[in-house]
């Protein structure tokens, strides 16, 4: 038989198929409708702000790989997503350097500097939108574009529903935006101003249900974020409208279910969407800001530890067992 | 008597598992037979005392002959072919790297001797069995090697009321069981009986996974044609699921008991014995046959000609291979055993044991290549792992050299079905983390040093 060179590897020999990166893929794969859509209603800048921001995220990657002599991470395929899940959460009327500075302060001070991925606290893309937040608050405010209707984007600001609402109180911004029964289907199809990767609700379930049905991700989590919101925005009288505006299914479906940062067990998960869902709420309609979803997402990221401590999985023990 | 149809319900284990592709290429051959020109009997195939080696260089034996004895606490060895010894020496072992073993060169001319039926053999009371499993050298032949009459002789207040035969071989590619249920339907019940007997179980039930329907149908003809045995066997389906066949969670499938942390089967009335074990176990009793043979699933992509083999145990690995038309050019790796459990050989010219069920050659592209990244808490391993244990955990721990802090992490629980390492998308060995960490464990014990009940989570 001659001299074969047999390999030696510890079990299990056999292996699922899906990866890190395939999942990673996947999730980046499964947002693209919602941001291809986003890139017909507001016109080709959306382009240059996603390559941009994909671009802020891999530099930052790779510098930190450099200067710590890793290897280079950037194959799995986490610093792309994370760049383009930042790009959702910003408004298309942004500058075209600002989210490659937002994804690179992201990928570095929530991601690298914890260790890489894996062992961040809080969520990269968040981070990366809560630093353009303090650093640029005007441009991350004022330039929202409205929805193109028929022919060619032509780039007129207009706020979002969310904004007005807290701008000129619910009745004021009914009439402005003419909300109707109609204007509810124009907020779920995303015909209207918003970030580029939130505004089809209609989409962004498309690519949720694709996670789900790779089994990416369970909706545990979204769920919850929806009731929690659903709980608290009954206090505003305004449920569905607050329901089907701001970041919402964005933040529920891909921001709050990032592994890294959200509880495993899923009481903990419960108790983890919930929370974001009413704290959003609670931002929404008596704090500062129109939007909350990305400081509630953040804020619960620091007690996903404790909720893992706190609940984990039930051995069975001898006095529970039958004689 | 209440005659379920076999396939109405498909039971399963409570929490955790895994479905896989089964790859169970060689279920519809039947077992060949395999003489080879030599064996190499190792004296330890079993968890216990070493054999004592009670022949020597060119004595003559015959097959079934006691060649290696030890009958308190391991188990003898005997002579699987007729033939002369050729020598008693160190020999490469497929678990153990290196053991003594007698090596036995076969005279194909010589005609196996007959083993006659004790006519008694019915009448035979519960000790008597059990000297005839002991003398006949039984382990348990579903992998765990640990001999048979010890696992039967139960401690002083211990009371077994359900039998559990398992015919679950949940592992992919292997068939070796499903051919004998098929083929030996008759010796398996009429085993799975003298067992019931022996620790006086009040039912006995065949568990077998649902891609193994035909099986099930023939046990369940055979055992419907039989008027006299008592009590009567039950045949039950389980969901094809990995580790359906882990004695844990067919206990839980079959009896619906739980059995916790650190207990075993017994501990809840159940006992459970392989169907390999128990045709053993049968042809023991009723002709005073000693172990002698086993049939070997080979099979993967990497072997030319896939086939379960009727071999004689300490038959050559290698012997298999060219018997079975060879490896292909692109094989790389021979697992004895199961893919999940079974472990990688480094050569080929170690024997087949008592506890070993198949011989899976893959070929290149079976191979996980990449190196495994970071945790990235997807939470998969806790969802499959059978036990509700933290694989999780216990890896980070053990990376970051904790390994003595993993305990509340049910580290000593694990019986590395490997169910964790399979499903982890960043390709973490986990099961070999566990391993690092159980063996950690075990040494600070085994030195007396108390292992600190907590760790930081506690």
């Amino acid at each position: 038989m001659g001299e074969r060179r047999l390999l030696l590897q510890p079990g299990p020999h056999l292996h699922d198929t899906l990866s890190t990166r395939e999942i990673m893929w996947w999730v980046s794969a499964s947002i693209a409708p919602a941001f291809l859509f986003s890139l017909w209603v507001f016109g080709l800048q959306v382009l240059w702000l996603i390559i941009s921001g994909i671009a802020g995220a891999l530099a930052g990657e790779y510098l930190v790989n450099k200067g710590r002599g890793q290897h280079p991470t950037l194959k799995d395929g986490s610093a792309v997503l994370t760049g383009l899940l930042l790009v959702g959460t910003l408004s298309p009327g942004l500058p075209l350097w600002m989210p490659a500075i937002g994804s690179f302060a992201g990928i570095i001070f929530a991601k690298m500097l914890f260790g890489g991925l894996g062992f961040n606290v809080f969520n990269p893309a968040l981070v990366g939108r809560a630093f353009l937040m303090a650093c640029f608050p005007l441009s991350m405010t004022t330039t929202w574009i409205a929805p193109r209707t028929a022919g060619i984007p032509d780039a007129v600001t207009q706020a979002t529903p969310l904004a007005l609402v807290k701008l000129q109180g619910i009745e004021h911004a009914f009439t402005t935006l003419g909300v109707n029964a109609s204007y509810y289907t124009k907020l779920f199809l995303g015909l209207r101003s918003g970030s580029i990767g939130e505004i089809s609700v209609l989409l962004i379930l498309l690519g949720a249900f694709v996670l789900v049905w790779k089994k990416i991700i369970k909706l545990t989590i979204p769920l919850s974020v929806i009731a929690g919101l659903l709980a608290v925005s009954f206090f505003s009288g305004i449920p569905l409208f607050h329901l089907l505006t701001g970041g919402l299914w964005f933040g529920a479906f891909y921001m709050a279910t990032d592994y890294v940062t959200a509880p495993l067990m899923p009481r903990g998960q419960i108790i983890f969407g919930f929370c974001i869902g009413v704290l959003t709420g609670v931002i929404r309609i008596y704090g500062g800001y129109p939007e909350g979803i990305c400081y509630a997402i953040l804020i619960l990221n620091t007690l996903t530890p404790a909720l893992n401590h706190w609940f984990r999985p039930v051995r069975p023990t001898w006095e529970g067992a039958p004689s | 008597m209440n005659q379920l149809p076999v396939l109405d319900i498909r039971l399963s284990f409570r929490r955790g598992g895994v479905h896989m592709d089964d790859h169970k290429v060689t279920a519809a051959m039947p077992i060949e037979r395999f003489l080879p020109k030599e064996v190499v009997l190792p004296l330890s195939q079993h968890i216990g005392p070493e054999a004592t080696a009670i022949v020597k260089r060119k004595d003559t034996v015959t097959r079934g002959m006691l060649i290696g004895a030890e009958e308190t606490l391991g188990a003898p060895v005997h002579a699987s072919v007729n033939g002369t010894v050729k020598s008693v020496i160190r020999r490469p072992h497929p678990t153990l790297t290196e053991a003594s073993a007698i090596v036995i060169e076969t005279n194909a001319e010589a005609t196996d001797p007959q083993f006659e039926e004790d006519p008694e053999w019915r009448r035979l009371s519960q000790e008597e069995m059990l000297t005839r499993i002991a003398k006949a050298g039984i382990v348990g032949l579903g992998g765990a090697s640990f001999p048979t009459h010890r696992k039967l002789r139960l401690p002083p207040g211990v009371r077994i009321d359900t039998l559990i035969i398992n015919g679950a071989e949940c592992e992919p590619y292997l068939t070796s069981d499903h051919r004998l249920m098929l083929e030996r339907t008759e010796d398996l019940v009429k085993g799975a009986c003298l067992i019931g007997r022996i620790v006086d179980a009040r039912q006995i039930i065949i568990g077998i996974e649902d891609n193994k329907a035909d099986a099930a149908a023939m046990l369940q003809k055979t055992i419907d044609d039989f008027s006299d045995t008592m009590p009567r066997p039950w045949v039950r389906v389980c969901k094809t699921r990995y580790p359906q066949g882990s004695e844990k969670q067919l206990v839980e499938a079959l009896a619906n008991r739980v059995i916790p942390s650190g207990k075993l089967p017994m501990h809840v009335g159940c006992l459970v014995q392989n169907v390999a074990t128990a045709i053993a176990c049968y042809r023991a009793i009723r002709f005073r046959e000693p172990l002698m043979d086993r049939v070997v699933t080979v099979s993967g992509k990497g072997i030319r000609t896939p086939k379960n083999l009727l071999v004689p145990i300490g038959t050559l690995i290698s012997d298999i291979v060219l018997h079975c038309g060879g490896m292909t050019d692109d094989a790389c790796m021979v697992i004895a055993g199961g893919p999940m459990m079974g472990r990688a050989l480094s050569r080929l010219d170690v024997p087949v044991i008592k506890g070993t069920g198949g011989l899976l050659f893959f070929t290149e592209d079976q191979i996980e290549h990449e190196m495994y990244g970071p945790c990235i808490s997807c939470g998969r391993c806790l969802d499959v792992c059978p036990l509700g244990l933290e694989p999780n955990q216990i890896s980070l721990y053990t990376e970051a050299g904790l390994a003595l802090e993993t305990l509340p992490f049910g580290t000593r629980d694990c019986f590395e079905c490997g169910s964790c390492a399979y499903v982890c998308p960043a390709k973490r060995p986990l099961t070999q983390f566990i391993q690092i960490a159980k063996s950690a464990l075990m040494r600070k014990t085994a030195l007396g040093i108390a292992v600190r009940p907590g760790g930081p989570h506690g």
